[in-house]
């Protein structure tokens, strides 16, 4: 079961196993590093530009250079497992019946995993043809 | 455990915002992968979202990320250190002062964009 405890050391006597643990702290430091990166991608793309004009030019531009592959990977990566995770605990705490419960998981990580394939694959596996 | 008023309220919206965040985040990934199927596909998928509705939910958006991480780090100081739990109130306040200074550079370029009927292409 998810962890409830407010603080570190309760949820270390909480934690039904070790991986249950690492999960609660996985999240608070994705959290951290998530906050800084969100509000970095989305001032320079909501504020910085207009977000009307961003077309495939604008991302084709951006996502040709290394610096911008790698901050997006990484926003992806730590999203979709924070966003999963999250997702796991909402789910346990909301569908009470077992075999739902267990087929809503299998679908919902099944899409995750997909998009984090298509997401690394349109980042390092396509050429943008720009310069 | 909350017992309604504050911390209630604070679970929930974090709950809320977050269910919202991951449902625009699998959106945002195959629009923006669409543009390996080149600049045809693309342009029409962001097309389609360049309307006024879609602008108005990524206001909601850029609150709800705002708010999911600012409550988070309030999470933050309250597991790790001695004080946060007693001062979770005080913390929530605190989180929606800075919410405010972050949100309203957003809320007047994109809502400024809803208005000035800037959209489509």
């Amino acid at each position: 079961m998810a962890i409830k405890s407010k603080r570190y050391e309760e949820a270390r006597l909480e934690a039904s196993t070790n991986l249950e643990l690492y999960w609660w702290v996985f999240m608070r430091i994705s959290g951290v590093v998530l906050v800084f990166m969100l509000i970095g991608h989305m001032w320079m793309n909501a504020v910085l530009m207009d977000l009307n004009k961003i077309d495939y030019d604008y991302v084709a531009k951006r996502l040709s250079q290394t610096t911008w592959k790698v901050y997006d990977w990484l926003i992806l990566a730590l999203g979709l497992l924070h966003g999963a995770n999250g997702l796991r605990y909402v789910l346990d705490d909301w569908v009470r019946n077992p075999s739902r419960r267990f087929w809503t998981k299998v679908v919902v990580y099944g899409l995750i995993g997909f998009l984090f394939f298509l997401g690394s694959l349109s980042l390092f596996n396509h050429d943008f043809g720009v310069k | 455990m909350y017992r309604g008023r504050e911390g209630q309220w604070a679970f929930y919206l974090h709950r809320i915002s977050g269910l919202g965040i991951v449902v625009f985040l699998m959106l945002h990934v195959a629009n923006i992968s669409s543009a390996m199927w080149g600049p045809e596909v693309s342009n029409a998928l962001m097309k389609f979202y360049h309307q006024p509705v879609f602008q108005l939910g990524l206001l909601a958006l850029v609150a709800g990320v705002l708010y999911h991480g600012f409550n988070g780090l309030r999470i933050i100081l309250m597991d790790f250190t001695s004080w946060g739990v007693r001062y979770q109130r005080q913390l929530w306040y605190g989180v929606w002062v800075l919410f405010v200074v972050f949100y309203l550079p957003f809320l007047i370029r994109i809502g400024g964009n809803i208005l000035g009927g800037g959209h489509g292409d």
